[in-house]
């Protein structure tokens, strides 16, 4: 297993972030740092933030105060472009409705995302093809969104955030929408990824997958970091 | 909390809440709203203009004619052999709807040749007023004569903008003149009137008449009956049982006036109709299209609705409110703007003819008003009906289920192709969902058919009037040296005239035209020949030439297709004339559009007058000089200059285009501008509409990192293979629509259009119609696209 330690680099900065909407007041100076290599869970109640927190690290949403440096850019003095090219380089994003094209085959939004970089076709279709291999549903390659199960969904949805070699793997409940069979088979794949050295920041209410998954829980109430402890991953 | 449980108090059927679901639709629909109600504003305003026109082009003349309580025949009985109690007592028979008169009636030997009152015989008739149960003249100007001396004019009335209202009407300045008549009073002219069935050239009170003697007595019959030539017979026949056999001296059918007066407007009237029928047709294809297309993205939000409690008949009122608010907005708007609109274009197309003010019909203007709401409620109707169908969770699943992706090969081999990913998921969308993509295409599709015929159309109204027109800028003619007062004759001979006009600065060419008449073998009625010679290729027969040639000998001739159809001939055909007891044959080579000024007479080369009629003496008065002036040439200083180098020659301004010309190509411009409009708004829509619906696969493929330039790329690129695609499609349909509706149309006014102007489409103009569908796709998709690029990723792909 590989873990994170204090002599890792910082993958993820948040200093004092507040992010308002009118008078509503989403995250109220929160400050996190995430080292590369850890897998960290934000937990808490709905409305707490943890989405917007999500939004702020993938460069989505930008904060109303404070600052947000992911892998060294700092994503508030980004323009739209910027933080497009931000996401396509430095983290994989995986949701809770999995977000897939169905115009297109599995295969072909696993390897979008490379294209997108300016990766040739071929060469975005191999690494593809490797990817699904991995997570076991090569087979599933030219199949379409819709026919495929939430599990399998999920999982082309990890191929495609992986394609990049992000430095960040994002999940914004990611078993959120599959029932307790694909969810374990996501949580598992979760954990291998990490283990073999992938930073991770999940955004769940499931408490299993965040023992599961997660070396370190960060608890969020009324926008605020109210709690942060190490975990000891279930087995 | 024991509150919750229970029921609330329910009142009404509902109507409230359906209401209220229409209105917040409208509200966060405002785009889709706003297109709605400009494509019926303006397919309303097309449809107002089409309909109106093709009303009042039906039978322009015959509402005139009704107006003025027409008369069927206008007879002249010999004074001296019928009395007017016989004439009265022979209009009481049964078929006799009305009778105006006996009026006296003189003809007049004018020898002014001024305005209004040029030289020869005017029919004057005696009458005390100008209404009466027939033949309600229209007294348009000044008034009607009350003692001797006193004159007023038959001439059709200015077109309404001239006419003008109030104190400042226009009055026309003949009013006033004098005219002495040789033997008799001098007239002043005190008012101007019109009779569209041109029962008399003026009138006179009773009293001024008898100082004329006059030589027939006029009576003015309506029949009950008088549809065609045997219905009118039959009511002569009956008015004129008992008198004596020779009185009746002439009976002037109005059908022959009604032939002679719509001769203009019939050339035109088949296009006018056809663009009426075409702006029709397109305004209510697209208002179907952009309707349902509203429905179709609606299909989600009708699921929701219905998971609430809207029950089917419900959901479909809240849809039939929402497309019908804007609707009905616009239909109104659209109704007012036609109604403004057309009126300059008919008074344009019918002014000087005498038909009166020829209006909108308010029939068009309720049939728009109640027509267009029932269209847009038919279209939303079928799928209205169809969301209505559908259980909630089937609606919402329409509208954001994952949908089962098609067109698998394209998508892998754009994939796979070296353009940007941007660029190959843009051309790739299209294929994915048929149904939309169908949609889109038919909108341009059916637009650029549209504005492919209607520029066609337009094209070949406009050249046909260029054919028609002559391109001869002045008309020269020596007076006549025996009916000119004014003029002296010109000492020059016709070969001496056409020198002298060709030395003239500003001269570009001369055509001289000759017209005699013959006796054709074989047909009651002389034939007119018009020689030419000169520069005959500025007058554009020889492009007119739609069967056979055009001549190339003196024992030939050409003919318009009017004399053709009129005399029984064809192409190939050998005539033979007859003039001063001598005859010869000539040749038909071929068949014109049109022909020479004047009725339909043949064509043939000066050559022929030689041979055709040897014995005739040329006077010079006889010859016409049409003449091409170069560019930039002062008309009035030339015709100035052709007057002062030679007193005798007479020389007018002749090129002024026609004014229906100017209405029908006017027209062309103006339905063809509003349809290009409405296509580009249904394209927008459609636009608007695919845009929406890919609002989550946008903010997807912005969290992989697309940045907002590559996604206004890829949706401009989806929409420009697809108007690329209609454009292409909608050119030949547009085309095809052209060739075969103008010979129709112009078949319906008997005469034959030339390949010129069918083929009027050139390479350029085709490129550019092509161009025009995807440039107005991308430009429909441009604001969409970029205001799908700014879309916020994190609220679009958390609220779907």
């Amino acid at each position: 297993m590989t873990s994170a330690d204090s002599t890792s680099e910082v993958v993820v900065r948040l200093t004092d972030v507040r992010k308002e909407y009118g008078d509503t007041t989403a995250l109220a100076g929160v400050s996190l740092e995430i080292r590369a290599g850890e897998a960290v869970a934000v937990m808490g109640p709905s409305g707490c933030g943890k989405s917007t927190m999500l939004n702020m690290v993938a460069g989505l949403d930008r904060p109303t105060s404070g600052e947000v440096v992911v892998h060294g850019d700092d994503l508030g003095r980004l323009d739209e472009t910027g933080r497009a090219l931000f996401r396509r380089r430095r983290i994989g994003m995986i949701f809770q409705f999995f977000n897939l094209l169905d115009d297109l085959p599995a295969l072909d939004n696993v390897a979008l995302a490379a294209q997108l970089v300016g990766v040739p076709a071929r060469q975005a279709r191999r690494r593809a093809l490797e990817l699904l291999d991995e997570l076991g549903i090569v087979d599933r390659r030219n199949i379409y969104p819709a026919a495929l199960s939430g599990g399998e969904r999920q999982r082309v949805a990890v191929a495609r955030a992986l394609m990049n070699r992000p430095a960040l793997l994002l999940a914004d409940e990611p078993t959120g929408a599959l029932d307790s069979s694909a969810g374990e088979q996501v949580m598992d794949l979760l954990l291998d990824l990490n283990q073999i050295g992938q930073t991770l920041l999940l955004v769940t209410h499931d408490e299993r997958l965040a023992h599961r998954c997660a070396s370190r829980l960060v608890e969020l109430a009324d926008g605020r970091v109210a709690g942060e402890r190490s975990l000891e991953r279930a087995a | 909390m024991s509150g919750l449980a229970q029921p609330l108090p329910s009142r009404g059927r509902g109507t409230g809440a359906v209401w209220r679901a229409a209105r917040a639709a409208v509200r966060r629909r405002k785009l889709q709203t706003v297109v709605i109600g400009l494509v019926l504003l303006f397919s309303a305003a097309t449809t107002v203009m089409a309909l109106g026109l093709l009303v009042a082009s039906t039978a322009p003349f015959d509402d005139a004619f009704a107006r003025q309580r027409g008369a069927h025949v206008a007879a002249a009985y010999d004074s001296t052999l019928v009395s007017e109690a016989q004439l009265a007592e022979a209009a009481r028979r049964p078929g006799v709807e009305a009778v105006a008169g006996p009026f006296a009636q003189a003809v007049l030997e004018v020898p002014l040749n001024g305005p209004g009152l040029t030289g020869g015989p005017l029919n004057v008739v005696g009458r005390a007023d100008p209404a009466g149960p027939v033949d309600r003249v229209d007294l348009w100007a000044g008034r009607w004569p009350r003692a001797p001396g006193e004159i007023v004019l038959n001439d059709t009335p200015p077109a309404r903008d001239l006419a003008g209202f109030g104190p400042e009407r226009w009055q026309p300045p003949i009013l006033g003149t004098s005219a002495e008549i040789p033997g008799g009073p001098t007239l002043t002219v005190v008012g101007v009137a019109y009779s569209l069935g041109r029962t008399a050239d003026a009138w006179v009170t009773p009293e001024q008449i008898q100082a004329f003697r006059p030589s027939s007595t006029q009576v003015l019959y309506r029949f009950d009956s008088a549809a065609n030539d045997e219905e009118i017979e039959a009511g002569m026949a009956t008015v004129t049982e008992g008198v004596p056999a020779d009185a009746l001296l002439a009976a002037q059918s109005y059908l022959l006036v009604k032939q002679a007066v719509a001769a203009e407007p019939g050339v035109f009237v088949p296009f006018l109709m056809v663009f009426g029928i075409l702006g029709l047709v397109a305004a209510v294809l697209i208002v179907a299209n952009v309707v349902s297309g509203a429905v179709v993205s609606g299909f989600r939000h009708i699921g929701i609705l219905k998971a609430l409690g809207f029950t089917p008949g419900q959901v479909l009122a809240v849809y039939l409110v929402m497309v019908s608010v804007p609707a009905v907005v616009g239909c109104a708007l659209g109704t007012v703007l036609g109604n403004v609109g057309a009126q300059p274009l008919l008074d344009i197309s019918f002014q000087g003819m005498g038909f009166g003010p020829v209006g909108i019909s308010p029939l068009v203007s309720v049939a728009t008003l109640l027509g267009m709401p029932v269209v847009v409620v038919l279209a939303a109707l079928v799928p209205a009906s169809r969301a209505r169908r559908l259980s909630a969770v089937e609606a919402i699943s329409a509208g954001s289920a994952p949908r089962v992706g098609r067109g698998l090969r394209v998508q892998r081999w754009l994939s796979g192709t070296r353009l940007p990913r941007a660029v190959s998921l843009g051309l790739g969308l299209p294929f994915a969902r048929p149904g939309r993509t169908a949609l889109t295409i038919s909108a341009v599709l059916l637009g650029v058919t549209t504005v492919t015929f209607a520029t066609g159309l337009t094209s070949t109204v406009t050249r046909y009037a260029d054919a028609t027109d002559g391109n001869d800028h002045v008309g020269v003619r020596a007076a006549d040296p025996e009916r000119s007062t004014l003029r002296p004759a010109s000492s020059l001979t016709d070969p001496q005239i056409e020198a002298l006009l060709r030395s003239l600065p500003g001269t570009s060419r001369v055509t001289v035209n000759l017209t005699l008449d013959f006796s054709l073998v074989g047909s009651a009625q002389p034939v007119g020949v018009n020689f030419l010679r000169g520069d005959i290729e500025t007058q554009g027969y020889r492009e007119q030439v739609v069967e056979g040639r055009w001549l190339a000998g003196p024992d030939e001739v050409v003919a318009p297709s009017e004399l053709l159809g009129e005399r029984g001939l064809a192409v190939g055909d050998r005539i033979t004339m007859e003039a001063d007891g001598r005859r010869s044959t000539a040749t038909i080579v071929g068949e014109t559009m049109g022909g020479a000024p004047g009725p339909p007479g043949l064509l043939a080369d000066w050559s022929a007058v030689g041979r055709l009629a040897p014995a005739h003496q040329l006077g010079n008065h006889e010859v016409l000089y049409q003449i091409q002036l170069a560019r930039g040439t002062d008309i009035p200083a030339y015709t100035a200059a052709v007057e002062a180098a030679d007193p005798g020659l007479d020389a007018w301004d002749n090129g002024g285009t026609d004014s229906f010309t100017v209405a029908a190509v006017s027209l062309a411009a103006v339905v063809t501008l509003m349809l290009g409009i409405v296509t580009a708004l249904a394209v927008f829509n459609t636009v608007v509409l695919n845009t929406r619906e890919r609002r989550r696969d946008l903010g997807m493929l912005k969290s992989i990192g697309m940045t907002p330039r590559q996604v206004t790329a890829m949706m401009v690129t989806s929409m420009a293979v697809l108007g690329t695609l209609g454009g292409l499609l909608g050119i030949p349909v547009g085309i095809v629509a052209h060739r075969l509706v103008v010979p129709i149309a112009s078949g319906a006014a008997q005469i034959r259009v030339p390949d010129s102007l069918i083929n009027v489409w050139s390479v350029p103009l085709l490129g550019v119609l092509a161009l025009a569908g995807a440039a107005i796709a991308m430009l429909g998709a441009l604001l969409p696209a970029r205001s799908a690029a700014r879309l916020p990723i994190a609220e679009v792909l958390h609220n779907e």
